[in-house]
């Protein structure tokens, strides 16, 4: 009696060529060790918000103000020497001092990126307004901000202390407690955060204090911190199906395929071995990632590494049976090239990667919840930022591991077994 | 009488792209044993016919039974016992020699010691034995065609196809790969080639020539010559053909 039943052995052979033929195609294996770093690091600085050197000029015109102290001393305060020591002590702007005129002149040729003027009478101003002297009169810096290429945005940053540290909170005199979750930072530009960092230290103590506490273990996040989980997401989606594509998409072109119709190999049979081979290669690339994301970066991972191991691969897993299900219907490696940033862009837009999902109009966020890699950035963040365990992320893994399943189903039921005609 | 292990009756293929009949109403009967010809010009129907009792193709109409299993129903069942070379060199071009033989057969279940003693019988007759660790790639177009037909009988079957396999290969070893199919047909094997190539037909036990998916004419080359006085198969053709192209 000849036996053709459901064989191990055959899915081990699908999955032992694909291995052995990834490892002797340099230019696939390259890709999937190489393209993970190239895009982690692109991603990683562009979304990390760590804006360095920004130039800028300043025209420090403050000509300090003289009080009287004690009773035979002068105190010269000199707010604006203050701010400009601030700003150059801030490595995230690079400045220049002259005149507020060649500053704006130079944001308009983009020589520099914002231009700012400590008028005459700033600490004369401050320190009467501090009085209460002068109520209706407010010290004043100008900015111009290069928003665009050639185009300078003058900003007048008003400095009744109450206002121009409104953002943050701080009333005169006044300790104001903010909790607030670190992990979705004000989307500020390098050159206000430094600006409104050395307004505040202009004052001094001045009575003012920021008390600050974060969630999630009171850790303060960098933009980098906050940014490597989507981006993490966002390289397994991309690499794992444009990968998986070329693999098998590659066989039915070579008419390799047409061949195995006419062995004992079953459909089940080679989808499985596909899968397997890809798992692996996937644990491969989710390792890159995550050695890129930790190591290189040195990214905070607050939860267990094994389970954020565990939720990568499976999100892996999820997505090499979409590509399964795809390369049903891709006829040549092109087409199935061109179905990995199909897929991933969309999917980095409606994850809440770029912009935070409550950002959208309700049906946006409706669609959202249909997109893997929204659940993908839910669990990243969750393990690496906020701590979370398997419990506080259960939802999250079954619905990536129900879409894995339901993948796999669709590839079962339209997977081609005869040559198509 | 002999047993049949090849039947197909009133074989009927359309492809749905453009309505295309490619083959129309074929019946065919291949005994053990035999090294049975389908000969014809480029679209005659051959590789369709090939792939439908193969079971990778499936008919419009008709029906086909290999070693007296219903095609495609029993396919997979039938798959175990036949082996096919394709007209495409239809091999992983990344992977060895060796390494492509060795797939094969293990979809086949081979164990490792079988493989590595049938490799030593294959390798040697197919002129590979230096090749063995060589990746495809690497290879003329003769070694590749070898290389696919060395992964057609690495199991041992009992009917092997050779779709346009002899193409490409030099005539000094197409005539050792004859004498080789040969052997092999005294053991018991069936051999179903097709050829566009009318002189090497000759050599086959029986012939059947196709025209427009039809089996125009059938019989052993020296019946087929005999019966339209012609001096090769090429001349019977084309008194078939009555001068009309086939396929430009």
């Amino acid at each position: 009696m000849l036996k053709t039943g459901f064989s191990l052995n055959r899915v081990g052979a699908v999955t032992w060529r694909v291995l052995k033929q990834i490892s002797r195609d340099r230019r696939t294996f390259g890709m999937m060790i190489a393209m993970p770093a190239i895009i982690m690091l692109i991603f990683g600085f562009a979304l990390g918000g760590e804006v360095k050197n920004v130039p800028i000029v300043v025209d420090n015109q403050d000509a300090g103000y003289t009080t009287a102290s004690g009773p035979s001393t002068n105190t010269t305060l000199l707010f604006g020497g203050n701010i400009t020591s601030a700003l150059q002590n801030d490595d995230r702007v690079k400045v220049t001092q002259c005149s507020f005129d060649s500053g704006r002149y130079g944001v308009d040729n983009g020589t520099y990126y914002a231009a700012v003027l400590i008028p005459t009478n700033f600490s004369e101003t401050l320190f009467k307004h501090g009085l209460g002297n002068a109520a209706s009169q407010l010290a004043s810096v100008k900015v111009v901000v290069n928003s665009t290429v050639g185009g300078g945005r003058l900003i007048s940053m008003p400095l009744n202390l109450s206002q121009a540290l409104a953002g943050i909170g701080i009333i005169d005199n006044a300790t104001v407690a903010l909790y607030l979750d670190g992990t979705k930072p004000v989307n500020e530009a390098s050159v206000l955060a430094a600006l409104q960092g050395a307004l505040q230290s202009a004052v001094g103590g001045g009575g003012v204090a920021l008390d600050k506490q974060f969630a999630f273990g009171n850790l303060e996040y960098s933009g980098l911190d906050v940014s490597i989980p989507s981006v993490i997401a966002f390289v397994l989606t991309f690499l794992v199906l444009l990968i998986s594509l070329i693999i098998i998409t590659r066989e039915s072109t070579s008419g390799v395929l047409a061949r195995l119709y006419t062995t004992p190999l079953s459909a089940l049979e080679r989808l499985l071995g596909y899968s397997i081979a890809l798992l692996l290669l996937g644990i491969v690339m989710v390792c890159v990632i995550l050695g890129i994301g930790i190591g290189v970066f040195g990214v905070a991972v607050q939860g267990n590494l094994a389970l954020l191991f565990f939720g990568a691969v499976l999100y892996a897993l999820a997505h090499i049976f979409l590509a399964v299900f795809l390369s049903n219907f891709a006829k040549n490696e092109l087409q199935a090239v061109q179905m990995a940033p199909l897929i991933a862009l969309p999917s980095m837009a409606l994850s809440g990667m770029l912009i935070p999902i409550n950002a959208f109009p309700d049906w946006v966020q409706t669609i959202s919840k249909f997109v893997p890699m929204y659940y993908g950035n839910r669990v990243f963040e969750g393990i690496m930022l906020k701590g979370y365990d398997i419990g506080n992320l259960a939802p999250e893994f079954a619905i990536i591991g129900g879409i894995a399943l339901l993948f796999f189903m669709l590839a079962v039921m339209t997977v081609k077994d005869k040559i198509p005609a | 009488m002999q047993e049949s292990v090849i039947e197909a009756t009133n074989l009927v293929k359309v492809y749905k792209e453009g309505q295309i009949k490619a083959v129309n109403g074929l019946n065919l009967k291949i005994e053990k044993g035999e090294i049975y010809a389908l000969i014809g010009a480029n679209g005659s129907g051959k590789t369709s016919t090939i792939n439908m009792v193969t079971g990778s193709l499936y008919p419009t109409s008709g029906t086909i039974k290999v070693l007296g299993l219903p095609i495609p129903e029993k396919r997979r069942v039938a798959a175990v016992q036949i082996g096919v070379a394709p007209q495409e060199y239809a091999l992983y071009s990344d992977l060895s020699v060796e390494q492509n033989i060795w797939f094969f057969a293990r979809l086949y279940n081979m164990k490792r010691p079988d493989f590595e003693k049938r490799l030593d019988e294959l390798l040697p007759i197919l002129k590979l034995g230096e090749r063995r660790k060589t990746a495809v790639c690497n290879l003329s177009g003769g070694m590749k065609r070898r290389v696919s037909i060395a992964c057609a009988l690495v199991h041992k079957p009992k009917i092997v196809f050779f779709d346009e396999a002899t193409v490409g290969i030099d005539p000094v070893l197409r005539a050792f790969f004859w004498e080789y199919f040969r052997s092999l047909a005294k053991d018991g094997l069936t051999i179903v080639l097709t050829s566009h190539v009318m002189d090497e037909a000759e050599r086959a036990d029986r012939i059947g020539l196709m025209r427009a998916g039809k089996l125009i004419e059938e019989g052993t080359p020296v019946e087929i010559k005999s019966k339209y006085k012609a001096a090769s198969i090429e001349d019977v053709f084309v008194k078939l053909s009555e001068g009309v192209v086939v396929d430009a």
